[in-house]
């Protein structure tokens, strides 16, 4: 028994010291190689998206503080306009340089802040972000749900630069002109009508450029140089940093105002549409408008109907926001037929296409003031008056008018060449008849809501957009903003006649002084006080 | 030489750049439940400083309603910190930098740091399995080889002053001296001082800072007890040994005496009778 029993325990250990070592080892290499070939236990560089040294220095760990990092710009909460994901945010300083010294709102108010942060909404600081964390305030959702409600009549209204822009979006090369097919798609998402904000820019034009013969012949008792008013960033700049130069500032709205006013009014007239179902759209280069559309005094259509609580403009999406949109919903702007803008609001000409870049407002607005005074066409010079085309950060021209003499006009865009001019202006040597401002560099073109094609924006982008403007502008066959047959109507019809009272009611606005909403820097004091 | 940082509440802006470098540096997540800028933000365990919006009415000489300023929170590095004085595993220990800094590995989790801080700064993991406890450490490596503190060096209004303790109190002085300030330096006195010093043109006590804190340092007041313990400790003993020792000799004394008298007693029969 003891014997049979050792024999056993004496095979059993020579087993394992064979065959089951053998065969143990060999399962143990077979796990390990299949482990290592799956990547199980592979240490990578944590979290890394795009592989090993893909990233900005700041992400590869304590090594060393990247000299990069520089801060940033404050973005309040409540901002229409911008928003921030913390996230993303890298603390390059790119909003801060933009910010500080192309716009020159940050670093241009003392401390301490009162109860806003100073923020012109031109959302530039959004086209500099690299990682973009800063982005445009989403507001597709607002439009989709007006979309699908089939109580209301849901209209949207394109600016002069989305056409120019859109299709960079969709693979196309910057400037690529796609009206026709912007027109399509805003259809294809289904909107009741799509208008053109080119129909109210040569609006703006008339009431501007009459405006402008009022200041020179005196009836207005207002100063020269008269300022446009299309930019809503140039605007709010304006009334903080600049509200003594008020006078100045053409009373005119924007062309997007302008053209939400009319929907509300002139077109639920004609079409017999109550105004309270009419949800306005608008598709815009630029963020400020955000701001614009949700301004308090923006709802000339509730007073006109006599109602409370009617914005003009319902919502505002940007040229990237609209991408998202059409994308979302699966439509690719490429395959797209060209299609018309509805009548009523839906015609131009040339100078309302300019319109988008820098000089294009005061060139359309030559063209006007000199038909109105001397009852001309002008001369072709003035259908392209170089001097204040291009990228040059302040432009002057001057144009011989028979009967009235020299006018001379001055164009700028970035508020930091904005404030040389408005500083020559408070001094009191501005020899200008009109200045045109515009709150981003090289116009509606490179607003703060327009693709990012190049990160930061470049000249040669903006130079594509605007040289595609142009040559719209010479293909058409009416250039001038007075020979729009629709604004001519439009006038016989509902507004009789430029800065009619009407007129007054729906076109024309009024502004809010600003400077007490941040304390101002000492040197700043000084000047204002002598 | 310790060091410190002035914050110059009048200055802030809002921007966040500090709450993003404090979290880039230290590698925290954001986390949208528990925002770190703006007028819910607070700290939290990957929040190791917020900047938070306070609404002040009837404040500055704007003559607006309301005016707004932005308060950046993080620990504020106590000179004689309550925390480490609480801790008896020495997990947070004073640097002579001046930095109050936590060591997790010797951590044992017990949270008396979160009870002892006056200004309810440390943070605890509570969705972790092995937690830690978490707070602004004032970037000790940064500092050690003479960098900022990663708020401190992106701070892009000025409104972050990092150098010696003393001269940022002399130029607080200075600052408030100048006018605009209300005459108060936060951290000079409080808790028996801080590294991190604050000064403003509203009183604190509106910027949601806790004005009752005591100026003693407050692990004095737990030390002055505990500095008998051993006198104590010894003491007691001695005086119970004596106790003892006199209540066993008076024991022995009273048996003996009693053996003495009954054996007096009953000295007669004890040879022959039995012994009880």
């Amino acid at each position: 028994m003891e014997d049979h029993l050792k024999e056993d325990q004496f095979a059993l250990e020579k087993k394992v010291t064979r065959r089951a070592f053998m065969k143990m080892m060999g399962g143990l290499g077979l796990a390990g190689i299949t482990m290592s070939l799956s990547g199980c236990g592979v240490s990578t560089v944590a979290g890394q998206a795009g592989g090993a040294g893909w990233l900005p220095a700041q992400y590869q760990g304590n090594a060393a503080w990247p000299a990069q990092v520089r801060g940033r710009i404050p973005i309040e909460a409540q901002n229409v306009s911008i928003v921030r994901d913390d996230e993303k945010c890298i603390l390059c300083g790119q909003c801060l340089e933009v910010c500080k010294n192309t716009q020159t709102v940050f670093g241009h108010y003392d401390f301490s802040l009162v109860n806003e942060i100073v923020c012109i909404n031109c959302g530039q600081c959004a086209l500099w972000c690299p990682t973009a964390a800063i982005t445009e305030r989403d507001d597709t959702e607002a439009v989709l749900h007006a979309l699908q409600d089939p109580e209301k009549y849901v209209v949207v209204q394109t600016a002069p630069a989305t056409r120019v822009s859109l299709g960079e979006e969709f693979g196309l090369p910057p400037g690529t002109w796609v009206m026709g097919q912007q027109v399509a798609a805003l259809k294809r998402l289904g909107f009741d009508a799509v208008f053109d904000t080119n129909f109210t820019a040569d609006l703006t034009i008339m009431e501007e450029a009459t405006e402008l013969i009022k200041r020179v012949k005196g009836d207005l008792k207002l100063p020269l140089p008269q300022f446009t008013s299309c930019s809503p960033g140039w605007v709010k700049f304006c009334e903080y940093f600049y509200p003594d130069l008020f006078n100045h500032l053409s009373t005119c709205k924007s062309p997007q105002q302008m053209l939400g006013a009319l929907v509300k009014t002139y077109y639920a007239k004609q079409k017999n549409i109550d105004p309270e179902k009419i949800f306005s759209v608008s598709i815009m280069p630029c963020t400020a408008k955000k701001f614009e559309a949700a301004r308090p005094e923006m709802n000339s259509s509730s007073h006109y109907w006599h109602k409370t609580a009617m914005q003009d403009v319902d919502a505002v999406l940007t040229t990237r926001e609209l991408a998202r949109l059409l994308k979302n919903q699966g439509i690719d702007l490429n395959t797209l037929p060209e299609e018309k803008y509805d009548p009523l609001l839906g015609e131009s000409t040339g100078g309302a296409t300019i319109f988008a870049a820098t000089g294009g407002v005061m060139e359309a607005a030559v063209r006007t003031a000199y038909y109105f005074i001397t009852r001309q066409e002008p001369p072709a010079g003035l259908l392209s008056l170089q001097p204040v085309r291009g990228l040059a950060g302040v432009k002057e021209a001057s144009v011989d008018v028979p009967g009235v003499g020299t006018v001379r006009v001055a164009v700028c865009h970035g508020m930091s060449n904005g404030r040389q001019v408005l500083e020559a202006v408070r001094k009191g040597n501005a020899p200008w008849h009109f200045v045109e401002f515009m709150s981003c560099p090289g116009g509606c073109i490179s607003g703060g809501g327009q693709p990012r094609s190049a990160v930061p924006p470049s000249d040669e982008v903006r130079s594509m957009r605007i040289a595609s403007l142009y040559e719209a502008d010479a293909r058409m066959a009416r250039r001038e903003s007075h020979e729009n047959a629709e604004v001519l109507s439009l006038y016989q019809n509902f507004l009789q006649h430029p800065m009619s009272e009407l007129a007054e009611e729906l076109l024309h606005t009024h502004y809010v002084d600003r400077s007490k909403k941040y304390n101002h820097l000492a040197t700043e004091k000084l000047t204002q006080a002598g | 030489m310790a060091k410190g940082v002035l914050v110059d509440i009048t200055r802030c802006v809002g921007c966040g750049s500090c709450v993003v470098a404090c979290k880039m540096w230290n590698k925290l997540k954001h986390d949208k439940e528990a925002p770190a800028l703006g007028k819910d933000a607070g700290l939290a365990a990957e929040n190791w400083t917020a900047v938070s919006l306070v609404e002040i009415t009837g404040a500055g000489d704007s003559g607006a309603d309301k005016v707004w300023r932005f308060v950046k929170n993080q620990c504020l590095h106590c000179e004689e910190p309550a925390c480490a004085s609480a801790c008896f595993s020495r997990a947070i220990v004073k640097t002579g930098a001046g930095a109050v800094v936590y060591n997790a590995d010797l951590c044992v989790g017990c949270r008396y740091c979160m009870l002892a801080c006056p200004f309810n700064i440390p943070k605890y993991e509570w969705d972790k399995v092995f937690p830690r406890v978490r707070k602004c450490q004032m970037c000790p490596e940064r500092v050690q080889k003479g960098d900022l503190p990663a708020c401190a060096g992106v701070c892009p209004a000025d409104a972050l002053t990092f150098g010696d303790r003393d001269d940022l109190l002399k130029q607080a002085r200075e600052r408030i001296a100048g006018g605009g300030y209300i005459n108060h330096i936060y951290g000079e006195k409080e808790a028996g001082g801080t590294a991190w010093l604050y000064i403003s043109d509203v009183p604190f006590e509106k910027l949601g800072f806790r004005t009752n804190v005591t100026t003693t340092p407050l692990p004095h007041y737990s030390e002055s007890v505990l500095r008998l313990t051993p006198a104590v400790g010894l003491g007691w003993g001695a005086l119970l040994t004596g106790m003892y020792v006199y209540n066993r000799r008076r024991n022995d004394v009273a048996r003996e005496e009693a053996e003495m008298r009954i054996s007096a007693g009953k000295g007669k029969g004890r040879k022959g009778g039995p012994r009880k």
